[in-house]
């Protein structure tokens, strides 16, 4: 049923991506009538068109053209994201502009989903080490929460969504409920041995949330497990990995209790001067330009970090006037993110009888080991590697001036393995890292556009260096050849794992949310996407965001109940 | 024989440079205007010819087809017009020409009118050349692609990725199941190289 204007909903959740997707499953679930807002158009589970499109259905090899790149220039930065097969899910830069004091790489996709539909699925639990971090450097503002607090939601989540792995007993990477692992292949299988040889390291296989076995709930039947295709980023008809469309909206649909509004571009929060709280949001129709306002006892911002610091910067009032929730100042601020393109690649020999079937859309993960326990390093903090080994395919012809027949049985033969791991870093929380409305340049929709003024520091070059360094001695402990430690260079956001815009702590005076994800000053807001993140961590953080919303939906339960909010 | 097989062979009987809108007026029983006039899209039917003959020299049809058989002229040519920025397809037009500026100083002739082992031979020195100079690059910056190089990378992009390069001369497999990591290759299907999605420069 389409949404009236002006009409009241026990809760609202302000975007579908990983953390809205939550969101709107949690509320509904627990009975709330719930209406789900997002920016962009309307993606239903299965409605992916290119995702059964053979190789030779698509245009130009596949490639992007120039107008393509133009459209979607702050996507293709990443080098691989914006191809013929997923071009349809990145934003048009032209409509959507931002600024960059200096360079920074935001991506994103516009849609029902988000980028739910696109992620790296990898699926890593934060470590109690991780949220003690910032309390033992006294680095920024210390967590209000602890691992403890978050374990029971971790349990929920990787039940619900399913993830794949392996059991390693680590305390830097605690274990979940594994669906079974995907194996590793003959190189990797190598590698590990040494790994645990020669530096008492641990490799494992990517744990990520793609379903290896049937689940072990009967909530998600449109959910089938995967076929190894890897065309994952076109959206998966077997909904083998998760993503809110082919996971938790269903959930939420299912209860009967979700209005699901897309196209609905949310401007700002109402503030109930009166009544010290938000009253609803004011939200823009994308396609009519109708100004539309919904009213709710509680709102869940979900947008994307930077989608959120939108809105709350753009939300002032007499109360808020420096944007919604920023007694302290630090609303934009602290932007942190995972730096990357830094690694080592190797030629490995030995193995050429042996092959693998499937293209396995996932790697190899080497759990963090700097800074753990007595190893210390010049910087402090650390790195996670994903890599794998595999073999090299007709590509490598480019390099060989192999012509004609030759050519053509060259390219049928797998030619050598390579074994590669690139690393994954924590970056520091820097105040000076933040983002700002500018009301001077506007969107196609006339709302103010965000600048990004952001650079990692000493710790995180030096922390590179040794990304490089410890890639490539293992890599020749090995034994392996031509060994390349590589820096591709990193500008920040290119991790697409941005975080950390309007950060829990324990104070109001230095953070902007509570313990519970609720803003401080206004407790019936609660943000659970990543600006809610204090510190970054190594791991991929989307489990994480994931957890803390189920958790925060919890909460926000019980206080409407209790009459808190 | 399945109607875009049909087309491809006729663009070959015919010579390989011929647009689309060509071909359908060939099917429908129409005669086009003139062959000459043909519609290519970004290179000249004189330029497109070369581009071709220095294709199927790349990947020429044996037991299975070649490169003018998977309509490789004609992916080029779109390539230029649509992938490539001003500059590359200003170098590789500067860089066709002086390629065929080459035949014409060692043979007398333009690359068209060498024999055939002739034609091989000059692919051959100028895509070894070009790999030499790319090998010895010590830059930060890869090299732009000369003309060479950048008709063999869409000649092999377009090829394995089209029907008959991706399911006879590699190993296409869209719905393999779940992963096996440790294959002997000779149980690896057929133990040719798996085709699979591949977009970046390489």
């Amino acid at each position: 049923m389409a949404p009236d204007k002006n009409d009241t909903y026990d809760a609202i959740v302000v975007g579908t991506g990983i953390s809205g997707g939550w969101a709107a499953k949690e509320l509904t679930e627990k009975g709330l009538k719930t209406l789900v807002l997002d920016r962009g158009r309307m993606v239903r589970h299965g409605e992916y068109p290119t995702a059964t499109k053979e190789v030779w259905e698509l245009p130009y090899g596949g490639r992007a053209t120039q107008e393509d790149l133009q459209r979607h220039a702050t996507a293709a930065r990443t080098n691989y994201v914006v191809t013929q097969a997923t071009k349809h899910w990145w934003v048009d830069d032209n409509e959507h502009p931002y600024g960059e004091t200096k360079r920074f790489d935001w991506v994103r996709g516009y849609h029902v989903g988000g980028r739910s539909l696109l992620w790296g699925r990898q699926s890593y639990r934060w470590s109690p080490m991780d949220f003690e971090a910032n309390a033992k450097d006294g680095i920024a503002v210390d967590w209000p929460i602890r691992y403890a607090d978050l374990e029971p939601w971790y349990d929920h989540v990787e039940r619900f969504i399913g993830v794949s792995g392996q059991s390693e007993g680590l305390a830097q990477l605690p274990d979940s409920t594994f669906l079974p692992p995907m194996e590793m292949n003959c190189v990797e299988k190598h590698f590990k041995q040494s790994m645990s040889t020669n530096f008492r390291r641990t490799m494992t296989i990517g744990r990520t949330a793609h379903l290896t076995a049937p689940l072990t709930h009967a909530h998600s039947p449109q959910r089938g497990t995967c076929q190894t295709r890897n065309l994952c980023i076109r959206g998966c008809p077997l909904g083998a990995y998760f993503s809110s469309n082919s996971s938790t909206l269903p959930a939420a649909e299912k209860t009967g209790n979700m209005t699901l509004r897309p196209n609905s571009v949310v401007s700002e929060l109402i503030y109930d001067e009166a009544n010290g709280r938000a009253s609803g949001v004011r939200v823009l129709d994308a396609e009519t330009g109708e100004q539309l306002e919904f009213k709710a006892r509680v709102i869940f911002l979900c947008a994307s970090t930077f989608g959120t610091a939108h809105i709350l910067m753009n939300s002032t009032s007499s109360r808020f006037p420096n944007g919604f929730g920023n007694d302290s100042g630090e609303l934009g601020c602290n932007i942190m993110d995972h730096h990357l393109q830094v690694g080592a690649s190797a030629l490995v020999e030995g193995f050429d009888d042996q092959y693998y079937v499937g293209t396995r859309p996932n790697g190899v993960y080497v759990p963090r080991f700097v800074n753990i326990g007595k190893d210390k390093r010049s910087y402090i903090r650390g790195f996670g590697y994903q890599g794998g080994a595999s073999r090299r395919n007709w590509t490598r012809l480019m390099n060989d001036p192999v012509l004609g027949e030759e050519l053509k049985q060259k390219a049928s033969e797998p030619g050598p393995w390579t074994m590669g791991l690139g690393g994954f870093g924590e970056i520091l929380p820097y105040h000076h890292n933040r983002v700002t409305l500018n009301r001077d340049r506007k969107d196609k929709h006339g709302l103010p556009t965000l600048t990004f003024d952001c650079e990692i520091g000493e710790n995180e070059r030096l922390m590179r260096i040794d990304m490089a360094n410890e890639a490539a001695t293992m890599l020749e402990a090995a034994g392996y050849k031509n060994v390349r430690a590589l820096d591709r260079g990193y500008s920040m956001g290119l991790g697409i794992h941005e975080m950390g815009t309007a950060r829990m702590g324990r104070d109001p005076k230095t953070s902007v949310l509570n313990s519970w994800n609720q803003v401080h000053a206004c407790t019936n807001v609660y943000v659970t996407d990543g600006s809610c993140m204090t510190s970054a961590a190594c791991q991929n953080p989307s489990l994480t965001y994931m957890a803390l919303t189920a958790r925060a939906v919890d909460h926000a339960v019980q206080e409407l109940k209790r009459m808190n909010i | 024989m399945n109607r875009r097989e049909a087309i491809q062979r006729v663009a070959l009987l015919m010579g390989g440079a011929i647009s689309g809108p060509a071909l359908l007026g060939v099917l429908n029983g129409c005669t086009p205007k003139k062959a000459a006039e043909a519609k290519s899209l970004f290179l000249s039917g004189e330029q497109l010819s070369l581009v071709g003959e220095v294709a199927e020299i790349t990947i020429p049809r044996t037991d299975t087809p070649g490169a003018k058989d998977v309509g490789i002229p004609a992916f080029i040519d779109l390539m230029l017009k649509d992938v490539y920025p001003k500059a590359d397809q200003d170098r590789y037009l500067a860089g066709l020409e002086a390629f065929d500026s080459q035949a014409r100083q060692q043979h007398n002739r333009g690359f068209m009118q060498l024999e055939p082992e002739q034609r091989v031979a000059l692919v051959r020195g100028a895509t070894e050349a070009a790999l030499a100079a790319e090998a010895a690059n010590t830059g930060p910056a890869a090299l732009p692609r000369p003309f060479v190089l950048m008709t063999r990378e869409m000649t092999l992009l377009g090829f394995f990725l089209s029907q008959p390069g991706a399911t006879q001369v590699l190993q296409y497999n869209p719905m393999p199941g779940p992963f096996r990591g440790c294959v002997p290759l000779k149980e690896a299907g057929n133990g040719k190289t798996f085709a699979t999605e591949q977009v970046q420069r390489f």
